[in-house]
């Protein structure tokens, strides 16, 4: 990994009232979480691959690039190119994890951290005590057990302290000095898709001092929508907004050690307890919580844990307790219960969401209640149906346990679904188990079923799935028999086969 | 011999007679109702007196292609606009269908159920919550008892409890308050025929053989039903 020397910093504008942002970038970030550790990555050069099997080039190392590979090409084509290459598997989670321990190293920097992706991240260092020069020396003392090559930039904008790690390790532009060095960088730093550079290189431009020369209407309206950001970053404007990092927390509650409960009384009371120490370090936090993980420890050493979803993000003790209870009630233990313990999981920012006007007379916590006494009921969530395309009836949708997180709740007046203002009957298919039955076919029509006559029959309609799982292919038919009944058939192979009736 | 219909003449016309004098045959006086839900179908709500009458056991009965489920589904379009809808499933709903009648998907609670006491549960859980303004079964085996249960249930939450029958048995008809007939009258096919061809409705005959509130059935209309977008691919 090339690093460049320390650039003369330039002081000159002032940090005191003025946002100064502070760029933490780490170059090819996989390459450089696998290279972290060893002393050198060897003679031969080294391929980063997202998998094993049928795998692309994420990164390369400079010996590799010298030999031709590239990233994007699959393993066989840069193994072709650059045949001595060693190929490493990228580990997401090592290297989300190595990033996270980056991310709290730079607390100690300053509490706002804007997390953009692996290997970036910004510093928001308004208000913070020392010079540039100085936050860059103790992100780097704090990061160098990682060994990871580290790289800072400052600028007054996000696109600026970034564009300002480019220049060089420690590059600070000030105030009034966008233009000027920007110019002169490659587009790059954009990191624009492959085919918008190839284009911007078939017009000469290949800086960033050209793009921000090129009239912006005629530029925009060639390039899309995204090239007016990439105009206003060349010309060192960037209004994208800072977005800081929340830290992860963990509200639970136990209680262990105290006898044992028999009753569901005073287990109730228990989860109450528990509730409420839990709701009180909600409020602390300025959270909700939108599901708990209730863990039981019986007498005879087993453990039971469940998961309850509250439906609606909450901090109320109350309206969590009539949930719980009402999961409870299809659970039975066998034996005396010695320890709780609670956890609030999914935890969502702010206080309780309260709609000033409501269009709606859906009460959340009412369905919550309920969602959780079927579930206990029933044995299996209460569910909610998806839609999907796809040719076969039977594939056209499917179903997932039915939360209020996705009910649109918001009052909208002005949204009017007009779609099925005709009010007429909308026939109904009803899928029916699938049964093999007998069906005369005359002059290539299905004729008659299980010696039923058919008076009118429409298709059919050829389905063929199934390049890579099991193999679909049915002609379809819907039939009308002589009783008035309305039914879709479906013929396969030889055989033929009711699937659905119409209601 | 005198022909048989000379025979049956003067019976006929004592018979009509009578039917006019107690006034069977005409259509029954539907009051506007001051609970009801609308069905989304103006020529039904018109005979129902403003919809389905909220708080009650309704039932639409038929055999095989009726337009039983098409009623149904309209009934949740309505409801799902401003609220939640629920749908006892034993298997054979097609959620594609029920979104090409309007129904917001999203809002409604499909609770899967099969063997009778986990249908009543579920359908006394959802009457007693009311969360569902409406909600949706099909006919099963259950005790009298369990059917005056739930009328009470739906009664006093004032939700309406739609059992899609083929013929009401005497424990659910005696209970309802109202009662559907709904029969297929013919379908219509877009296109000439085979490939080119495909189905886009049908026309069914409803008529309401109970009205709790009207006393009497004999309100009788033709629909017409219509499928946006033919179901087949």
């Amino acid at each position: 990994m090339h690093f460049a020397p320390v650039a003369s910093s330039c002081y000159g504008f002032a940090v005191n009232g003025k946002r100064v942002l502070l760029c933490l970038r780490i170059p090819d970030y996989p390459l450089a979480v696998a290279l972290a550790g060893t002393s050198s990555g060897g003679d031969a050069p080294l391929l980063i691959a997202d998998r094993f099997d049928r795998g692309r080039v994420i990164a390369l190392d400079e010996r590799a690039r010298k030999h031709g590979a590239r990233a994007g090409q699959t393993v066989t084509q840069a193994a072709a190119a650059a045949p001595t290459a060693r190929v490493a598997v990228h580990d997401p989670v090592r290297s989300r994890a190595v990033w996270n321990e980056v991310l709290d190293l730079l607390d100690g920097v300053t509490p706002l951290i804007d997390d953009v992706r692996e290997g970036v991240a910004f510093l928001d260092m308004r208000g913070i005590d020392g010079t540039p020069e100085r936050w860059r020396n103790q992100i780097h003392t704090l990061v160098q057990h990682l060994d990871l090559p580290v790289l800072t930039g400052a600028g007054p904008n996000r696109f600026c302290a970034y564009a300002a790690s480019w220049i060089a390790d420690g590059t600070i532009i000030a105030p009034g000095e966008e233009v000027k060095r920007l110019t002169p960088l490659p587009l790059d730093v954009l990191d624009l898709d492959p085919r918008a550079q190839e284009r911007l290189h078939l017009l000469g431009v290949a800086t960033l001092g050209e793009l921000a020369r090129l009239p912006h209407g005629p530029f925009v309206r060639r390039f899309g929508r995204e090239a007016a950001v990439w105009h206003e970053w060349a010309r060192g404007i960037d209004r994208t907004p800072f977005i800081p990092r929340s830290h992860a927390v963990t509200i639970e509650a136990s209680m262990y050690g105290e006898g044992s409960a028999e009753s569901e009384e005073a287990v109730v009371f228990a989860i109450r307890v528990l509730l409420s120490r839990i709701c009180s370090d909600l409020e602390r936090c300025g959270r909700r919580a939108s599901a708990l993980e209730l863990e039981v420890e019986l007498d005879n050493g087993r453990t039971q844990t469940m998961e309850i979803l509250l439906a609606a993000a909450t901090a109320n003790d109350r309206d969590m307790l009539d949930v719980v209870r009402a999961k409870l009630e299809g659970v039975t233990f066998d034996a005396p219960l010695c320890g709780l313990r609670l956890r609030a999981l999914r935890l969502e920012e702010g206080g309780e969401m309260l709609a000033l006007v409501r269009n709606d007379d859906i009460d959340p916590q009412n369905v919550a209640v309920v969602l959780a006494r079927l579930e206990a009921l029933l044995g299996e969530p209460v569910r909610r149906a998806r839609t999907r395309a796809a040719h076969p009836s039977e594939e056209r949708f499917s179903y997932e346990p039915f939360t209020l997180g996705k009910l649109k709740t918001t009052y909208s007046p002005l949204v009017v679904d007009d779609r099925h203002d005709d009010r007429s009957v909308v026939p109904q298919m009803r899928l029916l188990d699938v049964v093999e039955v007998d069906v005369t076919v005359t002059r290539g029509e299905p004729a008659a079923i299980n010696g039923e006559r058919i008076v009118q029959c429409a298709g059919p309609w050829r389905i063929e799935e199934g390049w890579f799982g099991p193999a679909i292919s049915r002609d379809e038919y819907d039939v009308v028999l002589e009783d008035g009944s309305v039914r879709r058939i479906y013929r396969q192979g030889s055989r033929w086969y009711v699937r659905g009736t119409y209601d | 011999m005198l022909p048989a219909a000379a025979l049956s003449a003067p019976r006929n016309e004592r018979f009509e007679a009578l039917k006019q004098r107690f006034g069977v045959g005409r259509p029954a006086v539907v009051p506007t109702l001051d609970r009801a839900l609308p069905t989304g179908i103006d020529e039904l709500d018109a005979a129902l007196g403003g919809g389905l009458p909220l708080g009650s056991i309704v039932t639409f009965e038929g055999r095989g292609t009726a337009g039983r489920w098409g009623i149904a589904a309209s009934v949740l379009a309505q409801v799902t606009q401003r609220g939640l809808g629920a749908v006892i499933d034993d298997g054979h709903l097609y959620p594609p269908s029920l979104e090409e009648a309007g129904v917001r998907l999203d809002r409604l609670l499909v609770v899967p159920a099969t063997t009778p006491v986990r249908i009543a549960r579920a359908v006394d859980v959802l009457l007693r919550s009311r969360v569902a303004r409406v909600v949706i079964m099909g006919a099963t085996l259950l005790r009298a008892a369990v059917w005056t249960r739930l009328a009470t249930l739906a009664h006093r939450a004032g939700v309406v409890l739609i059992v899609i029958a083929t013929r009401a048995a005497v424990e659910l008809s005696s209970v309802a308050g109202l009662r559907l007939d709904c029969a297929f009258e013919r379908a219509f096919l877009r296109g000439t025929r085979g490939v080119w061809a495909s189905f886009c409705g049908f026309a069914l005959r409803a008529e309401v053989r109970k009205h709790k509130i009207a006393q009497r059935g004999g309100a009788c209309i033709s629909l017409r039903s219509h499928l946006h977008a033919t179901a087949s691919p």
